[in-house]
């Protein structure tokens, strides 16, 4: 017992683009610790609502135990609210919920997302003790270092020399967040051994929820 | 002044004359030695010498005087066998010290110069005396033969067709008539023996000569023995 | 101090068609104070070879001393241009030569091959070790933020311009994360008989 930890981290890359009218959410299927896989497909996203989902890389066990706390703030409020929380509120839980851990911290890096009730797309990231962050565009987890100053290149049009509009989200369509995460995803199962075997791409719109998976690197 | 001192400075000095008598014993020990032939052609080189046993008692598959130094280069001599044995053994050194620097094979002209580099020094150093032996060496590499030739002096030259050893003025002059630029590695082959067979003592037999080929297909190798017989059956 | 954080700075390579590039930034720094915008890290070797030293500038400018000494001599003993698969040899020997007290340099070589024109690119890390068989090659305090980058924009034959501007986002993008990196790029693109070198701005912070 004398070498036992807590905490464990299993890898895995997590990412989300907020657009217009709709969010697109993603993440990677392959659950690790150490140089073990541990599950091909245990895919990151979690449904929270009709217009939340919640999308977690870190400590396999806390992030379970996490969305259970969630899931049961969220009952109360419906309870008490007669409707389901809106995605802000969500966000907004996210805080107390993590900060009560504060001297025993859930090893994990959440992210928010949802649309708000005019069908906007929200994102949200977190630290492990809750500090909240609002973006358009997100990625946390094993990968984030490689695909990071992509999606700022591509999503955010950093140093883009061409005079093509900037496809900040109010220009970039869902068929082309999809791509673009899809690639990103592509790139980091390349060369990042925590992140494979399949990603999935969860995009909502006031129309509905649509999935999507695509094959990754499965060494 | 200790004695050891006094001397050991070099055997090769200069004669009065500009000559050095030490190299000039070396080549007469290699003039002295078993004829050795080599042939360029133009898809290969031939390196081929007598192999006469002195003695009938002798295991004569046991004596090898055409060495490979790497997988595409391969030397013979006419002299001293102890010596020549020591420069294979250099000569190997210097061929896996350069692939292990630079991964790739050691080009022939690389490999004369720096054993070249080594008979030189035999000449210069002190308490040594040169190498009693010409070497004969034949690659392929480069996409193309060489056949080069270098003496005790630590000087080398790149040839056609050479001859080393007993009666090789002789040699020298029947290579001379039956070269040609155009030869297959089996016109070579079939010119070295004939070549050797001109000065031959007795019967020329695959036990009592040794021929190494290098060709683009197969780097540097001996000719196994029924090979030998083939040939030879075609200049009886 | 990590020896590779002190004076910061990287470099890449990439393939292209017929041709390849290879970039540094221009930051030289002591810790997390810049001491200067004008520092490239890519080294000329040969009319088509260059050699990135990312890493201690003080082992870089060694180490690039030492290899242009061993390419001279190489050259005249043997009469010809080194070629690029000779030279990443002669580095990784070189490099581990030091195997228990290395130079704190990694290195990124790109070059075409003299004979065959055969584009040529590697990374090693400061023992040597590197890899060959990739199209593109990455070294320094943003190499992860490279790597990921060229993983997504690099596509196979490039065209020498379309291989500077693919090479140039990569670059760009990743020393905007690297606070050790940056201070503005030199790209050098290698084509049979001409290398075209040109300088690009970066945020400066």
């Amino acid at each position: 017992m004398g070498d036992f930890s807590p905490y464990d981290d299993n890898g895995g890359t997590v990412a989300a683009i907020a657009g217009q009218d709709y969010v697109l959410i993603a993440c990677d299927s392959r659950l690790s610790t150490g140089s073990t896989i541990l599950s091909r497909f245990t895919p990151k996203i979690y449904p929270l609502s009709k217009m939340t989902v919640f999308a977690c890389s870190g400590f396999h066990a806390d992030v379970l135990t996490l969305i259970k706390n969630l899931e049961v703030r969220m009952k109360l409020f419906i309870h008490e609210h007669g409707e389901e929380m809106s995605t802000k509120a969500v966000m907004a839980l996210m805080l107390p919920t993590l900060y009560g851990r504060r001297f025993f911290p859930f090893y994990v890096r959440p992210i928010v997302a949802g649309l708000d009730r005019d069908g906007k797309g929200l994102v949200a990231s977190y630290d492990p003790v809750g500090t909240p962050e609002f973006f358009d565009y997100v990625i946390q987890g094993s990968g984030e270092n490689l695909v990071h100053p992509f999606l700022h290149n591509q999503i955010g049009a950093k140093r883009t020399l061409s005079d093509v509009p900037v496809q900040a989200p109010p220009g970039l369509t869902l068929d082309k967040a999809v791509k673009l995460l899809k690639d990103a995803f592509l790139a980091a199962a390349e060369r990042d051994v925590y992140t494979g075997d399949t990603v999935t791409l969860v995009a909502m719109t006031a129309k509905g929820t649509e999935t999507m998976e695509y094959q990754l690197r499965r060494d | 002044m200790g004695d050891g001192e006094r001397y050991s400075f070099s055997l090769t000095t200069f004669s009065p004359s500009g000559k050095l008598a030490q190299i000039e014993y070396a080549l007469a020990a290699v003039a002295a030695g078993a004829p050795t032939i080599g042939v360029r052609a133009a898809d290969g080189v031939v390196l081929a010498t007598e192999k006469k046993q002195k003695n009938q008692l002798f295991e004569e598959d046991t004596i090898v005087k055409v060495e490979s130094v790497s997988k595409n280069i391969g030397m013979v001599y006419s002299g001293m066998g102890p010596d020549f044995r020591l420069l294979v053994k250099r000569a190997r050194k210097i061929a896996q010290e350069y692939k292990m620097m630079y991964q790739e094979n050691i080009p022939c002209i690389q490999l004369v110069q720096r054993v070249a580099a080594v008979m030189q020094e035999f000449t210069q150093s002190g308490g040594v005396r040169p190498f009693g032996v010409s070497l004969l060496i034949a690659s392929w590499d480069n996409k193309r033969p060489y056949l080069f030739q270098v003496d005790p002096s630590g000087s080398y030259f790149a040839w056609k067709a050479s001859a080393m050893g007993k009666n090789y003025v002789n040699a020298k002059t029947f290579l001379e008539k039956r070269f040609s630029d155009d030869m297959v590695i089996e016109d070579a082959v079939h010119t070295a023996l004939l070549t050797l067979k001109e000065s031959f003592d007795g019967q020329m037999n695959e036990t009592n000569i040794e021929v190494g080929i290098a060709t683009a297909k197969d780097g540097f190798r001996l000719l196994s023995l029924p090979e030998l017989k083939d040939y030879l059956k075609s200049i009886t | 101090m990590n020896p590779f954080n002190y004076n910061g700075g990287v470099c890449v390579a990439m393939k292209g068609k017929n041709c390849v590039a290879i970039a540094s930034d221009h930051r030289l720094g002591a810790g997390r104070l810049t001491v200067s915008t004008d520092f490239p890290k890519v080294f000329e070797m040969g009319p088509a070879l260059f050699i990135g030293l990312p890493g201690l500038t003080t082992d870089s400018l060694t180490v690039v001393n030492k290899l242009k000494f061993r390419v001279n001599l190489y050259e005249l003993r043997e009469n010809r241009k080194i070629r690029p698969h000779t030279f990443k040899a002669m580095v990784e020997s070189m490099l581990y030569e030091r195997r228990f007290g290395p130079y704190y340099v990694a290195s990124v070589i790109a070059g075409l091959d003299p004979e065959t024109d055969e584009p040529f690119v590697t990374a090693m890390d400061v023992l040597g070790a590197g890899e060959v068989n990739e199209p593109f090659a990455v070294a320094g305090t943003a190499e992860e933020s490279l790597l990921g980058l060229c993983e997504a924009l690099w596509e196979p034959d490039l065209a020498p311009e379309d291989l500077f501007e693919t090479l140039s986002q990569v670059i760009l993008n990743a020393v905007d994360f690297d606070c050790l990196g940056g201070a503005g790029a030199t790209i050098h693109v290698i084509e049979k008989d001409k290398v075209t070198t040109r300088t690009i701005k970066t945020r400066m912070d």
